[in-house]
């Protein structure tokens, strides 16, 4: 490693010199750490913005606290049941049942059933079908998500904001007054928890889209312009680790290995 | 004495590039990998089919009060298809597990044929079975998955593998060749050689905030790079 490291100078463009070669009208490329220097330069030149945000945008990530980020995991699962009421009823089906389901919302039991009339859910002792209102959705974040401040504002989204992206509208917004900003969202249709997000987790998104170039979803990092670019990127850390190796002096390391002896 | 901008800049470039040069270019290589390679290959999406919306008879089954009646620690109740039998899913604090829909008997855990019945049902590449095995530790590559479960390993040049509930027949996970390869270069992404999972690590931390001040030099020598070399040609 050090042996390879004790190179001759760093050459300078004008050192090239092509007297081995027989003359050509055209220059020959030759490997060199000339054309190395080159490679680095230019891709450099044209790609540098994008790496300089990528280790920043890296370096920020690492710093977010990965807790407080969040959003990752699924919701948290429904709380315990303390046994089941007698009065359990399943409701009128219609046409084909697709799915059903019998859990417990923070209002009482409830059936989620999919079939002719679409996914709804019914009470499951009246029968009666369940609307998630503003004040449901609001006790439902409060519970999944853990919550003990109170509510700042409540609205309804018919499609998914950028903050929950990867999830079914109808659903409401709830925002609650700590410090991070939190929004907790709730299907409007099924009452589940979808996603809660606070301001580190909006952060850590905007430096992801740096990262992974994807300027309009912020989610795919598999699109063309990533990978013309990563490729690139290749070329400068590969020559940029070659040139490591003709841009140190001996003397450089003389603070670790000492003097030459036979200067 | 003057300060030479451009050599100070140049010697930081280079002792920062000396210092984290492998980990920039194994940034680069992992990088591109997984930039190259769809996430949803990764994940496997292309193993399994989506599972068909067949319908159920409820008049024929037994109803779900009935089923949580005799199962008072339910937590969640829903009925589904497992090897073309209603079945309902009991998830409790402890677990899951299932309940037979026509007669109502909760069903024991998976025996190994139908488990790898199980799997075949929702595999959709050659329906070879290579191995089978009931896991009781969760290997590397099951991450926080919690144990036991059926591991089914498929024949195909990409070793895919898929993990089946062993209460319930469900699909926990799938694996294969370049999921394996995507979790490696995770690994080498974020710096995390134990858990691969811990993007905050006070290693990536260092050698990522390094990067910046490589990065942002080697930026400003940029500016020195090309005007200079047209001055001394003309």
């Amino acid at each position: 490693m050090v042996a390879a490291l004790v190179l001759p100078p760093e050459e300078e463009e004008e050192s090239m010199k092509m007297d081995t070669i027989a003359p050509r009208k055209r220059k020959p490329v030759r490997l060199s750490p000339l054309l190395f220097r080159r490679i680095h330069k230019w891709v450099g030149l044209i790609l540098g913005l994008q790496f300089v945000l990528w280790t920043v945008s890296g370096a920020v990530m690492a710093l977010l606290d990965m807790e407080k980020v969040g959003g990752h995991s699924a919701a948290p699962p429904p709380t315990a049941s303390s046994g089941w009421s007698p009065d359990i009823k399943t409701p009128a089906t219609f046409g084909k049942v697709e799915a059903i389901t019998l859990r417990n919302l923070v209002s009482g039991p409830v059936f989620e059933i999919k079939d002719e009339r679409g996914l709804r859910l019914a009470d499951a002792r009246t029968g009666a079908p369940v609307v998630i209102e503003e004040q449901l959705a609001a006790d439902i974040a409060r519970s999944a998500f853990h919550h003990e401040v109170p509510v700042r504002s409540i609205e309804r989204l018919e499609k998914p904001n950028l903050e929950a992206r990867e999830h079914a509208a109808p659903m409401w917004r709830v925002n609650f007054a700590d410090e991070e900003n939190s929004s907790s969202y709730v299907s409007a249709v099924t009452g589940k928890p979808l996603v809660n997000r606070g301001d580190t987790w909006r952060t850590w998104d905007f430096v992801w889209m740096l990262h992974n170039m994807d300027y309009v979803n912020r989610t795919s990092f598999n699109h063309p312009l990533i990978i013309f670019v990563g490729f690139g990127a290749l070329w400068l850390s590969f020559t940029g680790f070659y040139l490591l190796f003709k841009s140190f002096r001996r003397r450089e390391f003389n603070w670790v290995l000492g003097k030459e002896k036979f200067e | 004495m003057t300060i030479r901008w451009p050599l100070l800049v140049r010697r930081v470039h280079k002792w920062l590039a000396l210092f984290v040069g492998i980990q920039v270019v194994l940034w680069t290589i992992t990088g591109f990998y997984m930039v190259s390679v769809h996430i949803d290959y990764i994940h496997g999406d292309h193993l399994v089919k989506a599972p068909e919306a067949r319908g159920f008879d409820l008049a024929r089954l037994v109803p779900a009060e009935q089923v949580v009646a005799a199962h008072p620690q339910t937590q969640e109740l829903r009925l589904q298809h497992w090897l073309d039998r209603p079945v309902w899913r009991v998830q409790t604090t402890e677990g899951r597990y299932l309940v037979d829909g026509q007669s109502g008997q909760k069903l024991p855990t998976l025996t190994q044929a139908q488990a790898e019945a199980s799997a075949r049902s929702v595999y959709t590449g050659n329906p070879t079975i290579v191995s089978s095995k009931l896991l009781m530790e969760p290997p590397l590559e099951m991450q926080s998955a919690k144990p036991p479960f059926w591991q089914i390993e498929f024949e195909g040049w990409n070793r895919p593998t898929l993990y089946i509930s062993p209460t319930t027949g469900e699909l926990i996970s799938r694996r294969h060749a370049l999921w394996r390869v995507f979790d490696f270069a995770w690994m080498l992404h974020i710096m995390d050689y134990d858990e691969r999972s811990n993007v905050n690590n006070p290693l990536l931390r260092v050698a990522t905030w390094s990067a910046v001040i490589m990065a942002l030099s080697g930026a400003w020598l940029l500016l020195w790079s090309f005007p200079r070399k047209k001055r001394k040609k003309a």
